[in-house]
C-alpha cells in the first residue's frame, strides 16, 4: 500500500488486535501505573494469585503455546517447566533486555511506553517458578528504559504488587534492575548471567543450562523481554485463545517485527505470526524508499542468514523461515534494495560480530578476526579467488564448533551472501586479479 | 555400581573400548583411563571445566554436533570416538585458528620442546598455513621481576586465570580485552603482586607465562631432573628440582605426585637459588690465632676428634652438647642423635622443634599418647568443619592452606578461624575471608580464644554425653574452673562477643568430620603447651579427639620438625619417639646399637644455653642450627658460646654462630644428598641428590661417620641409602613411602588415663587467662612468618629477594594514620630491651594495636624481645613483645 501524498499513511491499526503495542498506541497513554491499571494492568496477577497454583500458571504458557522473542524462540512454558521442583534453596528470574542485537529495537518501545506490562509478566512469571528475587538486564545503553522501569518498580511497589506480600499473598517478589557495561555479548543467556554476578560476561557452556544451575549457580529462568510481556494477556484471556492467533500450533501469538533499512516506514509493527515478509514491507512498511526494487533482506536480526525476494511470501513464523534457510531469531527485518553490495553488507555485519566475539572459543575468537580480515582484503580489491573456498571452510570450522550460539550467527551473513550472491565477490575478486597481474611482481631476493 | 567401592558406575565405549568408570567422570578422564590421551589446553584436572580452546572434541554417538570431551560426563552406554575423521579434521581447524595469530618463535621460547602447542602442531597442522593475513601483535610489557608474559603466545585457555582464582583464591590475574585482542594481565593497574606461586607459570599450556628466574637458560632436553622434597617449610612438597651442568636452572611439581599434588608456594618455586649461593662454605675451617682458616678435612676432623675426646676425657660427657636443625633429613638427625649418645655418650641434644613444635607433641603425647597427627591432608580436604587457630596458614604452610581453601571452596566445609587476621582481601590471600565464623584476635589471645572455646562448648550444652558418663569429674572439674572466668575478663581486649563463640563451636560441632589446625601462633607464645592441651580438651568435650576424620593438626614450620621427633633428635626421646627414660626402650635401642643409650636425662637447648654459660657444658656442636641467629640477645646466647671450649658447626653458611665456632665444617644442603624427611602430616618422603655436594661440603650424617671412626666408636655407612634402612628397621612407622600415610590413632589407655586424672597435675594454670599487661600507647610487636620465606636460608635465595628482600613494620592503616605514617615511612620500635628503626607498611589484613615483622629480618630488633621458657616443655618464647611506636 502506498504511502499517501501528504507522507502520512493510515497506520494498518485495524487490521489485526494488538496486544503488545496495544496500551501505548492509545492517545495519552503514559505508561504510568494509574494508566496501566487503567487499561486493565495487573488484573492478571490479581487473577492468578486469586487461585490459579503456580503450576497451572505453567501449564497455561505451555498450553499458549508461547515461544521465546529473543531469538532461540524456545517453548517458554517448557522453559519454566526446568525448574527442578524440589530445590530448596533460592531461585531466580531474569529478563532479558540486553536488546544489542543489530536491527532490532522492540524491548527498547515495550520498557520504554509500557513498563508495567513487563513488570507484571515478570511477576506471574515468579510466582510460576516460584522465584522471589528477580533482576533486569538491560543494556547499559538504555539509560531512559532504565530510569522508567525503576520508577514503574518504585510505582508498583508502592501500590502493592511488587514487594513482600503482594497484594495480601504469600508471594514477595523484588526487582532489581542492572545495566550492562556495552558487550553485545552480554545477551547471550549465560553470559548475561556472569555478568550479573560481577564478572566478565563470557558464555558458560552447556549443559548445564540455567534452569539448573544459572545465577549462582541456582536454578534461574532468562526470558526476553517481549516473551514477558506476553505474560499478563495469556493469563487473562487464556492459553486457548493465544494458541489461535498467529499459525498456530507451533507459532503462536503475534510477535513485535522491527523493520529497517531502505524502507519507506521503519519501525515496530506488531503482526500475527505467519504473516508474509511481503505484507510486513509492502503493506506495513510502505514499501521500498525509492525507485530501486528489493534485492535482500535480513528476515531475524543480524544473527539470521539473508533471504533475497524469492522470498518475500514466506510466512513470518519459526518453522517457516527456517525452512527458508534462515530464522525468525530476533524479529528483526532489515531491507536492501537492489545496488547494494553483499559483499559489503557481509562485511559490515562480519565487523560487528569480530568487534563484539568475546574471545573465549578458539573458532570464534581466531575466526572472527581471520573473516574480517579475509573480507575486508576483497572488498578492498586485494582478493583472490581461492579467497571464496577459504571462508566458507572457515565459517564450517567455526559452525557448530564454538561455546556460545554467536559463532553459528557470525558466520551467518557471509555464508548466506556467497550462497544468493557469489558473483558479486567473484566480480571484485576478478577486477582485482586483472588490476594485479598488470602490475611487475617485484622478484624476492634471496 | 563398582565391587569395591560401592561407587555407582558407568560402562561406556570408547574407540570400542568398553570401560567402567565411576558416575559423573569427563568423558576426557575417562579416555585417559582408556589410554586415549585426547589433546586439550584449557582442561586441567585441578580446574572447574571451561571448555573455551575447543581442542578436545569427540563424536559421541546420538549427539547433534561434536562435544567437548573435557565437559561432557560419562552416560551409560555412550558410545565416543576420538579418531573419527570429523574429530581429526576438526582439531586440525582448531590448531589452525590457534596458529594463525600465533607468532610461531618457538626457537627462542623457553616451552619449546615440552609446549602442548607444539606437540599437537606436529601430530595435526600440515606444514604450511592458509593464513596469509596481518598476525595480531601486543607490545612487549612489563609483568613482574619472576613472571614474564609473551601474550602473543597465549592461546587463551585461561588456566592461569582459573587456577589463580580457584585453586590459589589469589585472583590476581585477568584477562583484559575483547576478542582476540584479550590479555592475560595482572588485576588493577600494576605489575603483578601476588602470591608467586608459580602456578601460573606451571599450568599455561604453551610459553605464554615463564619464569624469569631461568629464561633462555636451557632447552628442556637439557636439563636433568631430580624428584626430591622442598626444604623449605612443614608441608614437605615434592619438587622436581631441573638442573644442567651442576647448577640449578628451576624446580617444577607433577600432577599427582607428592602431598602437594602440582601445587607449590614461592619457597618452593623461586627459592631454589638458596643452595648455590656464592656464599657457601666450601672447605673446612679452623680458628687459628682468632681467625677461621681454611684447612684439609682430615684436619679439620682431627682437630675435633682430638678437643672433644679432651673434653669428654676432662669433663665427661656431660660437659658435651648438641644443636640440630630440623632442616636436616631423617640420615643426618638419626646419626646425629646416635654419634651424640652412642659415640660421645650423652642425651644433652635438641633440634629446632624446641622453637616451638615441641609444644604439640609433647600435648599429643600427654593426651594422646601418640607424636603426630591423627588425620591427613586429605583428611582436611575432606573435613565437613574445620577451626584453624593461630595458624597465618597461607605464609607458614602454603599447601595446608590449599588444603583448606580445597575443603571451603570445592566442597563446602565450613571454616572457623582464631587469627590475627582482619578478613580483607589483599594481593595475597587470606584466609579469614572464607571463614563462616572469624574471631580475630591479637597475637598474644590465641590462649584466651581457646578459653573462650571451652567455656562456649559448656555453655551451648555441647559436652558429649559419653564422656560425661566417663569422666564426670573431669568434665565437672573443667566447668567449674570455666565458670569461674568471666567472659568480661577474657573478652577485655577485643572487640569479640560471647556469642561469636557461641555460635563458632556450635558450627564446628555439626561436623561429622571436625578437624583443628594449630599453628606458630599458638605453639611459639607464652603458655603455648598449655594452651595446646586445652585444645585437645575442646575437642574431647566435644567428642570429636578420638572420631575417624577428627583430629588436631599442629603445623611444623621446618620441612623435617616431624622426623626430629621421630628420630630422637631431643633429650628426652629415643628413635621412634620412645622416651628415653623407659628401660624398654633402650634396651630396643641396644639391639640395633650393640650399646644402650645413656640413662642420664639430657638438657634442652636452653638449658643447655645456660649451662654453657656457667661454664659446666665445654663442647658444642651446632648443626645448621644458629641461636645466636634465632633467639635475642637477652637469651644471653654469645656469653654461652664465648665460655664453650670448643664449638663445632657443620653449616652451609657462615651464620652468627658459625662465626664464633673453633671448628667450621662445610655441609651440603638437601639439594645435593639423599635421605628422606617427614612432612607434618607425618607422610615419609624421600629426599633425592639433584646436583653434586659444592666444593669440599658433604652430608651431615656423613660428618658424623667420619668423627665417629676417629673418635674409635666406628658408624659407617656406604650410603645414605644403608641408614634409612637401619632407621627402617627401627622405626616401623616410618616406613611408609607412599602416597598416602595411614594416621594413628590416638592411644585410648593414654586418654583414659587423661580423663581419669592426668589433666589435673596443670589444670588450674591451664585454666587461668594470662594477667594482662597492656599498658596504654603501647603495640603488640609479633615476629611472624612470611610467605615468601623460611628462617633465614630463604633470604639466600635470589628469586625471593626479588619479592622481598627487607623487614618492613606491618601495621593496620588506622594505627599507621594514628600515627602520622604512611607505607615506606619510618618507624621508631623501642621497649625496655631497645629500639630500632624500620619501614613501615600500612597493610589492611593487620588488626589495630599489632606490629607485624617478618621475623627473617628480625636482626635489629631482636634486642626489644625477651625470652620466657615453658616450665613445661623447654620453649624459649621470643616472638611477641610489647613495644611503643613512634614515627622518625
Ligand atoms: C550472541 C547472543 C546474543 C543474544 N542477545 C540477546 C539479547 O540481546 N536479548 C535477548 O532477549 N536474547 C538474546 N539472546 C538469546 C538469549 O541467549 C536467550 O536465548 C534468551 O534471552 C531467552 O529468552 P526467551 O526464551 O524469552 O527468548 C542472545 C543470544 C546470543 C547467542
Ligand atoms: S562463540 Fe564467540 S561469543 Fe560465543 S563464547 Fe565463543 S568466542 Fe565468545
Ligand atoms: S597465559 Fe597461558 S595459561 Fe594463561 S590463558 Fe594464556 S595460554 Fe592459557
Ligand atoms: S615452602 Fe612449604 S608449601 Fe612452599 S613449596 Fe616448600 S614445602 Fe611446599
Ligand atoms: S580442553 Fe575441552 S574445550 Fe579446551
Amino acid at each position: 500500500m502506498d504511502p499517501g501524498s501528504d507522507g502520512t499513511t493510515k497506520l494498518m491499526a485495524s487490521k489485526y488486535e494488538k496486544i503488545l503495542l496495544k496500551n501505548m498506541e492509545q492517545p495519552g497513554y503514559t505508561g504510568s501505573l494509574q494508566d496501566y491499571e487503567k487499561a486493565g494492568g495487573y488484573q492478571a496477577l490479581r487473577k492468578v494469585l486469586g487461585g490459579i497454583p503456580p503450576d497451572e500458571v505453567i501449564d497455561i504458557v505451555k498450553r499458549s503455546g508461547l515461544r521465546g522473542r529473543g531469538g532461540a524462540g524456545f517453548p517458554t512454558g517448557v522453559k519454566w517447566g526446568f525448574i527442578p521442583k524440589d530445590h530448596p534453596g533460592p531461585r531466580f528470574l531474569c529478563c532479558n533486555a540486553d536488546e544489542s542485537e543489530p536491527g532490532t529495537f522492540k524491548d527498547r518501545q515495550l520498557m520504554e511506553r509500557d513498563p508495567h506490562q513487563v513488570l507484571e509478566g515478570m511477576i506471574i512469571t515468579c510466582y510460576a517458578i516460584r522465584a522471589s528475587l528477580a533482576y533486569i538486564y538491560i543494556r547499559g545503553e538504555f539509560r531512559l528504559a532504565a530510569k522508567i522501569l525503576e520508577r514503574a518498580i518504585r510505582e508498583a511497589r508502592a501500590a502493592g504488587y511488587l514487594g513482600s506480600r503482594i497484594l495480601g499473598s504469600e508471594l514477595d517478589v523484588q526487582i532489581h534492575v542492572h545495566a550492562g557495561a556495552g558487550a553485545y555479548i552480554c545477551g547471550e543467556e549465560t553470559a548475561l548471567l556472569e555478568s550479573l554476578e560481577g564478572k566478565r560476561g563470557l558464555p558458560r557452556f552447556k549443559p548445564p543450562f540455567p534452569a539448573t544451575h544459572g545465577l549462582y549457580q541456582k536454578p534461574t529462568v532468562v526470558n526476553n523481554v517481549e516473551t514477558l510481556a506476553n505474560i499478563p494477556h495469556i493469563i487473562m484471556r487464556g492459553a486457548e485463545w493465544y494458541a489461535s492467533i498467529g499459525s498456530p500450533p507451533k507459532s503462536t501469538g503475534t510477535r513485535v517485527f522491527c523493520l529497517s533499512g531502505h524502507v519507506k516506514r521503519p519501525g515496530n509493527y506488531e503482526l500475527p505470526m505467519g504473516t508474509t515478509f511481503r505484507e510486513l514491507i509492502f503493506e506495513h512498511g510502505g514499501g521500498m524508499r525509492g525507485e530501486k526494487p528489493l534485492k535482500a533482506f535480513i528476515p531475524g536480526g543480524a544473527s539470521a542468514p539473508f533471504l533475497t525476494p524469492d522470498h518475500l511470501d514466506v510466512k513470518m513464523d519459526f518453522e517457516s523461515v527456517a525452512m527458508a534457510g534462515s530464522m525468525l531469531g530476533s524479529g528483526g527485518v532489515t531491507v536492501m534494495e537492489e545496488g547494494t553490495s553483499m559483499v559489503w553488507a557481509a562485511l559490515r555485519l562480519m565487523e560487528f560480530f569480530y568487534h563484539e566475539s568475546c574471545g573465549k572459543c578458539t573458532p570464534c575468537r581466531e575466526g572472527s578476526s581471520w573473516l574480517v580480515q579475509i573480507l575486508q582484503r576483497i572488498w578492498q580489491g586485494e582478493g583472490r579467488m581461492s579467497d571464496l573456498d577459504l571462508l566458507v571452510d572457515l565459517c564450517k570450522n567455526i559452525e557448530g564448533r564454538t561455546v556460545c550460539a554467536f559463532g553459528d550467527a557470525e558466520v551467518a551473513p557471509i555464508l548466506s551472501t556467497l550462497r544468493y550472491w557469489r558473483s558479486e565477490y567473484e566480480e571484485l575478486i576478478a577486477r582485482a586479479e586483472a588490476s594485479r597481474s598488470s602490475k611487475k611482481e617485484l622478484p624476492v631476493v634471496a | 555400581m563398582s565391587q569395591e567401592t560401592g561407587q555407582p558406575t558407568v560402562t561406556l565405549t570408547i574407540d570400542g573400548m568398553t570401560i567402567t568408570v565411576p558416575k559423573d567422570t569427563l568423558v576426557i578422564e575417562a579416555a585417559r583411563q582408556a589410554g586415549v590421551m585426547i589433546p586439550h589446553f584449557c582442561y586441567h584436572p585441578k580446574l572447574a571445566p571451561d571448555a573455551n580452546c575447543r581442542m578436545c572434541f569427540v563424536e559421541i554417538e546420538k549427539m547433534p554436533r561434536l562435544q567437548t570431551s573435557c565437559s561432557t560426563k560419562v552416560a551409560e552406554g555412550m558410545v565416543v570416538r576420538t579418531t573419527s575423521p570429523t574429530v581429526q579434521q576438526a582439531r586440525k581447524s582448531v590448531l589452525e585458528f590457534i596458529l594463525a595469530n600465533h607468532p610461531l618463535d618457538c626457537p627462542v621460547c623457553d616451552q619449546g620442546g615440552r609446549c602442548d602447542l607444539q606437540d599437537f602442531s606436529h601430530e595435526y597442522t600440515p606444514p604450511v598455513s592458509r593464513f596469509t593475513e596481518l598476525k595480531r601483535v601486543f607490545p612487549k610489557e612489563y609483568f613482574s621481576a619472576l613472571i614474564e608474559t609473551q601474550m602473543n603466545r597465549c592461546v587463551q585457555c585461561l588456566r592461569c586465570v582459573r587456577y589463580c582464582d580457584q585453586v590459589m583464591d589469589v585472583k590476581a590475574l585477568a584477562p583484559q580485552g575483547r576478542g582476540t585482542l584479550t590479555e592475560i594481565k595482572s588485576f588493577g593497574h600494576h605489575e603483578l603482586d601476588c602470591e608467586f606461586c608459580g602456578g601460573c607459570v606451571q599450568i599455561c599450556p604453551v610459553g605464554a607465562i615463564t619464569s624469569r628466574l631461568s629464561m633462555y637458560e636451557f632447552r628442556p632436553w637439557m636439563l636433568k631432573r631430580a624428584e626430591t622434597i622442598c626444604g623449605y617449610c612443614g608441608d614437605g612438597c615434592e619438587i622436581t628440582l631441573q638442573t644442567k651442568e651442576n647448577r640449578l636452572i628451576e624446580v617444577n611439581s607433577t600432577l599427582g605426585g607428592g602431598r602437594n599434588n602440582a601445587d607449590l608456594c614461592a619457597r618452593g618455586f623461586f627459592g631454589y637459588h638458596a643452595s648455590t649461593h656464592p656464599d657457601r662454605l666450601t672447605t673446612p675451617l679452623v680458628r687459628k690465632d682468632g681467625h677461621l682458616v681454611e684447612v684439609t678435612w682430615e684436619e679439620a676432623l682431627e682437630t675435633v676428634a682430638a678437643q672433644v675426646g679432651w673434653v669428654k676425657d676432662e669433663y665427661g660427657p656431660e660437659a658435651i652438647g648438641g644443636l640440630i636443625s630440623a632442616r636436616c633429613t631423617n640420615e643426618d638427625l638419626y646419626l646425629f642423635q646416635k654419634f651424640m649418645r652412642l659415640v660421645l655418650g650423652t642425651n644433652h641434644l635438641d633440634s629446632s622443634v624446641r622453637y616451638g613444635y615441641m609444644n604439640a607433641i609433647e600435648a599429643f603425647r600427654r593426651v594422646q599418647g601418640l607424636h603426630r597427627w591423627t588425620v591427613t591432608f586429605d583428611d582436611v580436604v575432606a573435613a565437613d568443619t574445620l577451626m584453624l587457630i593461630g595458624t597465618n596458614v597461607t605464609e607458614t604452610n602454603p599447601i595446608t592452606g590449599l588444603k583448606i581453601k580445597e575443603a571451603v571452596k570445592q566442597r563446602g566445609a565450613r571454616l572457623i578461624t582464631l587469627e590475627s587476621l582482619k578478613p580483607v582481601r589483599g594481593t595475597i590471600s587470606n584466609i579469614a575471608t572464607l571463614a563462616t565464623h572469624h574471631l580475630e584476635l591479637s597475637p598474644d589471645q590465641f590462649g584466651i580464644g581457646v578459653l573462650g572455646l571451652i567455656k562456649a562448648v559448656f555453655e551451648q550444652g555441647l559436652v558429649d554425653s559419653a564422656l560425661e558418663q566417663e569422666a564426670p569429674e573431669y568434665v565437672g572439674a573443667l566447668r567449674t574452673k570455666i565458670e569461674a572466668i568471666t567472659w568480661d575478663r577474657l573478652l577485655a581486649h577485643s572487640t569479640l562477643t560471647p556469642s561469636m563463640f557461641h555460635a563458632a563451636v556450635r558450627t564446628f560441632e555439626q561436623g561429622a568430620r571436625s578437624i583443628v589446625v594449630v599453628g606458630q601462633g599458638v605453639l611459639r607464645s607464652p603458655g603455648g603447651y598449655a594452651t595446646m592441651v586445652n585444645i585437645h580438651d575442646v575437642l574431647l568435650l566435644l567428642g570429636r579427639l578420638d572420631r575417624p576424620g577428627c583430629g588436631i593438626a599442629a603445623l611444623a614450620e621446618e620441612n623435617n620438625e616431624q622426623g626430629a621427633i621421630e628420630m630422637g633428635a631431643v633429650p628426652d626421646l629415643l628413635p621412634g619417639a620412645l622416651p628415653v627414660s623407659d628401660p624398654e626402650a633402650r634396651r630396643a635401642v641396644a639391639a640395633s646399637w650393640g650399646q644402650e643409650p645413656p640413662r642420664t636425662p639430657g638438657l634442652t637447648m636452653m638449658e643447655m644455653i645456660e649451662r654453657a654459660k656457667t661454664g659446666h657444658l665445654k663442647a658444642l656442636f651446632v648443626v645448621g642450627e644458629n641461636p645466636l641467629g634465632s633467639l635475642p640477645p637477652s637469651a644471653g646466647v654469645a656469653e654461652a658460646l664465648d665460655r664453650v671450649e670448643l664449638l663445632v658447626c657443620q653449616e652451609l653458611f657462615l651464620t652468627e654462630t658459625a662465626q664464633r665456632a673453633h671448628v667450621v665444617l662445610p655441609a651440603c644442603s638437601y639439594a645435593e644428598k639423599d635421605g628422606t624427611c617427614i612432612n607434618t602430616e607425618g607422610h615419609t618422603q624421600a629426599v633425592r641428590k639433584a646436583i653434586e655436594p659444592l666444593g669440599e661440603s658433604r652430608p651431615d650424617w656423613e660428618i658424623f661417620s667420619a668423627l665417629s671412626v676417629l673418635l674409635d666408636s666406628p658408624m659407617e655407612y656406604e650410603t645414605a641409602k644403608d641408614l634409612t634402612k637401619e632407621i627402617r628397621n627401627m622405626i616401623p612407622a616410618s616406613r611408609v613411602l607412599g602416597p598416602a600415610p595411614l594416621p594413628p590413632r590416638p592411644d585410648r589407655e593414654v586418654l583414659r588415663r587423661y580423663i581419669l586424672g592426668g589433666y589435673r597435675d596443670d589444670l588450674d594454670g591451664r585454666l587461668t587467662p594470662p594477667p594482662v599487661t597492656k599498658t596504654t600507647g603501647t603495640m603488640t610487636l609479633s615476629f611472624a612468618q612470611s610467605l615468601f620465606h623460611s628462617g633465614k636460608f630463604s633470604t639466600k635465595a635470589k628469586g625471593l629477594l626479588k619479592i622481598q628482600s627487607a623487614g618492613v613494620a606491618n601495621l593496620n592503616p588506622q594505627d599507621a594514620e594514628r600515627l602520622g605514617v604512611r607505607t615506606g615511612d619510618r618507624i621508631e620500635i623501642r621497649n625496655e630491651g631497645g629500639s630500632a628503626i624500620t619501614p613501615v607498611r600500612a597493610w589492611e589484613r593487620v588488626p589495630e594495636g599489632v606490629v607485624v615483622f617478618p621475623e627473617h629480618f628480625d636482626q635489629d630488633l631482636r634486642q626489644v624481645m625477651s625470652v620466657t621458657v615453658d616450665p613445661r616443655t623447654g620453649v624459649p618464647y621470643c616472638k611477641l613483645a610489647r613495644v611503643s611506636v613512634e614515627k622518625v
